[in-house]
């Protein structure tokens, strides 16, 4: 019991130590990652001859150093008022919302069909999805940009959402996921117990890559909130834009009107915060799954 | 609700993070499906700059009241704007009737064919209507391609100095004296001052650095040099850019430092401006009004002067950034979009509140003897902007938008780099020792400007 008794305050102490340590190094980390979002937020709430004359807050004569009168909800009021952000919230949410199930839904049922059905030409068609893979997206944007055109969907949200509603990397994505999940025994046991096609797909196959569909509507979600490119090129009336364009157009070619980019900044990264941060749980699972498979 | 958690949690493939999306795809495509949406009809205008977005819908909206143009103008930013317009060009599709260029899209939009350029050819149009004379006649030059002209001048933009009043009188140097760069730099190097004792200076005469480009091409052009001559040839090797850069390169480094960076457009930059980092800076019209709504709190403390010359008697200024309208090809109705472009950028009412709005001088010469550019601005303590301005216009240097303009200001960029560091590593301060290494690095630049032009079978058609 001596020997005992002599080491556990010692290693009580050791753990403490290296506790200690640790909360340390992630407090530090927290900061240097949180700094530039302080940044951000305070910078939202300083009026424009604030705005160069103090890195944070205000400096002034108040509490902590800060001029807490001159604080100001104005570059938002701004946002709302003036440049309608709320419209631009609003088109965001649904085109990634959107987007985020359609592609889902289309990257299931595609990589269902690449990995489970036999029919002609499936490793032609697989194939094709490897190649449309490399090739860089920027490549895409004149002829995408002719056949819209042609098909008289620009300036519409369908010319967004269409091309993307089975995108080659889903599909591949989820080929893959019920190659792994969903053993074929599985599936024929289903058919002699007179199971549908569609039956089989969302009552056997999908629920065995629910930590997928997770993960991938997440992944959808946020790239079709910070999309940008594209929605520029294709969108054409303002009250059709999306954040993320809405905030380009708020930059001017020289001259700048920081504290509301800052403000229209926060607004963008705000919903997707929460979002992530309700569904955290579930996206990371969908990244992990299969992590630990023998 | 029991149910549906039991649901959620069974073998169900919706998870409850799906539920939750799927939710805000129902709510805000009610949203979308009600929200009314603006009908659009008449000449579609594109235009990048809030300012003239600001101008011209106020326009546009009196037009359409009084029974006159039907006008849409729509706001870009000034990355949409080239990239709609070049997806377009390539794809031969139908875009806007009217679009406003800058000149840092210029070099995309004229790439290559001459006849593939998207937008309609002006030159006979302006010449037959007497149009050409009416303008300033170097403004046309970024818009004119193997001498045609694809653009109606927006502006001027001469670039005068700027500085800080306050605290050169301070210094007690009469600065409006130094008319000559070489007069400048050795009066103003008692403006380089250590503050604070740290051995390391506070002050800079001059806002200038190796990264400030359309600064250093500035003043470049004032010297008489540039990137291209008038036919698009490239000329970066040039004896007076090797020149001229050997001597902005002694003001960047070394014992005559002069020069120190505060970026302009930046939140770093203004900051420094602010503490008096810089004390002078190069300033074109545009750029005052940015000053006065980025820097309200130098109000009073600045004055414009010309640009000290490369020698005595030379160009009192420079030149500055630019834009144009241009008519795209693909419009059904060219004539109306050409009586619009010519409604806009001639009328005077316009002019002024440009000038108002923006410090911007109008290219159309018989507006020059107007009132109204002889106000007096507080920002610039009372001084005449407007007419400081003016005085120079005439002089500034013309300049073209070559398709190689972006491959040529790489090439400028890593001489001035280089040439900074081999004055740096060798400790060679002297422009005159300077020269020959600088003309020997603009050759290798040019060289390699010339040879992705002579890879492009458009640009060896255009050569004259």
């Amino acid at each position: 019991m001596t020997p005992t008794l002599s080491i556990t305050p010692r290693r009580t102490l050791a753990k403490l130590s290296a506790a200690c340590l640790t909360y340390a190094m992630l407090a530090a980390s927290a900061a240097i990652v949180l700094t530039p979002f302080a940044y951000l937020l305070a910078s939202s709430l300083k009026t424009g001859e604030d705005f160069f004359g103090s890195l944070f807050l205000p400096a002034g004569e108040g509490v902590f150093g800060v001029a807490w009168g001159r604080i100001t909800s104005a570059n938002y009021t701004r946002l709302i008022s003036e440049f309608d952000f709320t419209n631009n919230i609003v088109n965001s949410v649904f085109l990634a919302s959107t987007t985020s199930i359609l592609a889902t839904l289309g990257a299931a049922m595609g990589g269902y069909a690449l990995a489970m059905i036999r029919f002609p030409g499936r490793r032609f068609v697989t194939n094709l999805v490897l190649f449309a893979l490399i090739i860089p997206a920027a490549l895409m944007l004149a002829p995408s940009y002719q056949l819209l055109y042609f098909l008289g969907l620009l300036d519409t949200y369908t010319g967004l959402i269409l091309p993307a509603a089975a995108p080659a990397f889903g599909v591949f994505l989820f080929r893959q996921a019920f190659l792994s999940s969903l053993p074929p025994q599985l599936l024929e046991a289903g058919r002699i117990d007179g199971c549908g096609e569609l039956r089989l797909f969302v009552s056997i196959g999908l629920p065995l890559v629910r930590p997928m569909i997770g993960a991938f509507v997440l992944i959808t979600y946020l790239g079709t909130w910070n999309n940008f490119i594209w929605p520029q090129i294709v969108l054409q009336s303002p009250e059709k834009l999306p954040l993320s364009v809405a905030i380009a157009q708020l930059r001017g070619v020289y001259s700048q009107d920081y504290g509301l980019l800052m403000a229209g900044t926060v607004i963008s990264i705000a919903p997707v915060l929460v979002l992530f941060l309700l569904l955290q749980r579930e996206f990371i699972a969908g990244l992990t799954a299969g992590a630990v498979k023998g | 609700m029991i149910r549906l958690r039991q649901y959620l949690r069974s073998g169900s493939p919706i998870s409850p993070g799906v539920v939750v999306i799927a939710g805000l795809m129902l709510a805000s495509a009610a949203w979308v499906a009600v929200r009314p949406v603006a009908q659009r009809d008449g000449l579609s205008f594109w235009v990048f700059a809030r300012t003239h977005y600001q101008m011209y819908v106020p326009v546009a909206d009196r037009w359409r009241e009084a029974g006159g143009h039907r006008l849409d103008v729509a706001l870009l930013s000034a990355d949409a704007l080239p990239r709609r317009l070049i997806a377009s060009m390539h794809a031969g599709t139908h875009m806007a009737d009217l679009v406003e260029i800058e000149r840092s899209m210029a070099s995309q939009v004229f790439s290559g064919p001459i006849d593939g350029i998207g937008l309609i050819d002006l030159t006979d149009r302006l010449h037959a209507e007497g149009l050409y004379d009416r303008f300033n006649e170097p403004s046309f030059a970024p818009w004119t391609v193997s001498g045609r002209v694809f653009g109606l001048p927006h502006d001027v933009h001469p670039v005068l100095l700027c500085y800080r009043a306050d605290l050169v009188e301070e210094a007690g140097i009469d600065i409006t004296s130094l008319t000559t760069w070489a007069s400048f730099k050795e009066a103003m190097r008692a403006m380089v001052v250590d503050l604070d004792g740290d051995g390391r200076p506070d002050r800079y005469p001059l806002s200038l650095s190796e990264t400030h480009l359309d600064q250093i091409e500035a003043l470049l052009l004032q010297a008489g040099g540039g990137l291209f001559d008038i036919d698009g040839v490239p000329t970066l090797a040039s004896d007076v850019n090797a020149a001229t850069l050997a001597e902005i390169t002694t003001w960047l480094t070394g014992p005559g430092r002069i020069a120190g960076d505060a970026p302009e457009f930046s939140a770093s930059g203004n900051r420094l401006r602010l503490e008096g980092y810089v004390v002078c800076s190069l300033m074109s019209d545009w750029l005052t009004s940015v000053w006065e709504s980025d820097l309200p709190q130098l109000e009073g403390k600045l004055r414009l002067m010309p640009l000290p010359a490369w020698e005595p008697g030379g160009r009192r200024t420079s030149v500055w950034g630019g834009t144009m309208i241009g008519i795209p090809k693909t419009t059904p109705d060219p004539e109306q979009a050409w009586a619009v472009a010519k409604e806009l950028y001639l009328s005077e009412p316009l002019a002024r509140e440009l000038y108002e709005r923006a410090g911007i001088i109008s290219p159309v010469r018989a507006l020059w003897d107007r009132g109204w550019y002889a106000a007096p601005r507080a920002y610039f303590g009372g001084q005449r902007t407007g007419r400081l301005y003016l005085e120079q216009a005439p002089d500034v240097p013309r300049r073209v938008s070559s398709p190689f303009d972006t491959i040529a200001k790489a090439g400028l960029q890593d001489v001035v780099i280089q040439l900074k560091r081999h004055a740096e590593e060798t400790g060679v301060y002297d422009a005159a020792a300077l020269q020959p290494v600088a003309k020997q690095l603009l050759e290798a630049a040019e060289a390699r400007v010339r040879w992705h032009m002579n890879r492009n079978v458009f640009v060896r058609e255009r050569s004259p």
